[in-house]
């Protein structure tokens, strides 16, 4: 098995986004139930949390713009390295940047740190083919390399990243607009059962392409993750369906 | 944190014309006040996201949630809950004058904070432009017009804000310039919180001091001191 091969046993995640940084035991939840966990974002610089309204509810699921709020590499690291190395589970580490060089660069400072066992890297939902191939390069290195791509062009992009040798793709939450409360339109991430079947549909056709595929979005019982690993995914990541509990309630 | 199962028992109209929900449930589960549950209704396929409770009043069995409540919400209904979640409102005991602010919806979520200077003879003071079809007892209620001309009464204040009426905090102070409030305040914070804690999304958060917080485990109560308003 070389070191850039990527086993998720149990096959179920957190989504990016979804736990916070580290598997804290604060937060009492059961681990166990987890392959591995996803940290939040990170980016080289700072990003403060969005302006305007950030939740907006509809039909089926709800709007999320948030801007991706975390300190920055540096204090993610000096804050939560340690809870790294002492996870009961493997952490796989988001990563956000603007161009290959700054991904390289956050990188190389990960190999340097205990207790992460891979990356996984986000995708601008208008990037290149030769954008998605440059980040994965740039990502390359000591841990296997997940490239999340945006759902609605995960089929056109996939074939960049797995040609640069990312160990698999996963899919970022589609992205929408809604009308606020005083009627400004918002732009964001979608999330909640709505998104299941485009979801679904995206994970079908990746296979189809031989692309070795993490599944995700609307995925709220575990009848849904067994389709998506019966069509053949390595595994599935959770993101809000974390937060409100049911059968994914793994707080103890 | 713990984790609840509890039960919907009665839905009733407060002060205000809004619904609050009676919720039965271990004594170890009521929030206090400015804290809040995250419920969830296990057998409601539709439901997305948990919900938000906040005290209104205690109950002999449980607790009266403050408003909003989902519209599908039944007596007889099952809830599972998360929390106590947060940090609420810490009023000193030697407070004696206490000014509410109601910003929001719903005068609710600052009620429990009434009995006990109330129970120590001391004297109330509510602040809305809400209409008010019900009067609560113990208190005197003014317009938010009159809280400028009314500030060197209360000896503490806490208020009830809605996050995207978090500029507006300024001018119902009639506060200008760098002129700051005297007064110890409290600030409970109201705002979407779909992770309740649990991932970090910042959804919930809110300028501070010293960089940004999130209501839904650095609040939802506040030093308002602390914020940037």
């Amino acid at each position: 098995m070389s070191k850039h091969d990527l086993t998720i046993n149990p096959p179920l995640m957190n989504a990016a986004g979804s736990l916070g940084f580290s598997p804290d035991s604060y937060n009492s939840v059961d681990w166990s139930r987890l392959g591995a966990f996803v940290t939040n974002p990170v980016s080289l610089a700072p990003r403060t949390p969005a302006h305007g309204e950030r939740f907006i509810e509809f039909p089926g699921g709800f709007l999320l713009h948030t801007g991706y709020p975390n300190p920055g590499i540096t204090q993610v690291i000096r804050h939560y390295a340690r809870h790294w190395s002492r996870s009961p589970i493997p952490v796989i580490v988001h990563l956000l940047a603007e161009n290959p060089d700054e991904l390289a660069k956050m990188t190389h400072w990960l190999e340097q740190v205990q207790g992460v066992s891979g990356l996984e890297v986000g995708v601008d939902s208008d990037a290149s083919f030769d954008m998605v191939t440059a980040l994965t390069q740039g990502a390359y290195g000591e841990y296997p390399v997940i490239i999340r791509l945006p759902m609605e062009r995960a089929i056109e992009l996939a074939p960049a990243a797995i040609k640069a040798e990312a160990a698999a793709i996963s899919l970022a939450p589609p992205r929408g607009i809604y009308p606020s409360g005083d009627g400004e339109l918002v732009r964001g991430r979608l999330y909640g059962p709505a998104i299941l079947p485009m979801a679904l549909r995206t994970v079908h056709e990746l296979i189809k392409l031989c692309i070795p595929t993490i599944g995700a979005g609307g995925v709220y019982e575990q009848a849904n993750a067994n389709v998506m690993i019966a069509m053949g995914a390595l595994a599935v990541q959770l993101d809000s369906a974390l937060w409100r509990g049911g059968e994914y309630r793994f707080v103890k | 944190m713990g984790y609840h199962h509890s039960r919907v028992v009665e839905i009733r109209l407060e002060a205000g014309g809004q619904w609050e929900a009676l919720i039965a449930c271990p004594v170890e589960a009521i929030p206090h006040v400015g804290q809040y549950l995250l419920a969830s209704n296990m057998d409601d396929p539709d439901e997305v996201i948990g919900v938000p409770l906040f005290l209104a009043e205690k109950s002999r069995h449980g607790f009266w949630s403050a408003p909003p409540i989902p519209a599908a919400w039944r007596p007889g209904m099952k809830l599972d809950l998360l929390g106590p979640l947060g940090h609420g409102f810490r009023v000193p005991r030697e407070v004696q004058r206490l000014g509410l602010i109601a910003l929001g919806e719903s005068i609710s979520r600052l009620m429990p904070l009434v009995d006990p200077i109330g129970k120590s003879h001391g004297g109330v003071t509510l602040f809305t432009d809400l209409t008010l079809p019900r009067m609560p007892a113990l208190l005197e209620a003014y317009p938010l017009a009159s809280l400028q001309d009314a500030l060197d009464w209360p000896d503490f204040l806490a208020i009830d804000l809605p996050l995207q009426r978090y500029t507006e905090l300024r001018n119902t102070f009639g506060l200008s310039g760098g002129n700051g409030l005297i007064c110890p305040a409290q600030v409970l914070v109201t705002t979407p919180m779909p992770c309740a804690g649990l991932g970090k999304c910042g959804a919930c958060a809110v300028a501070s001091r010293r960089g940004w917080k999130l209501a839904c485990e650095d609040g939802p109560v506040f030093d308002l001191h602390d914020l940037i308003w």
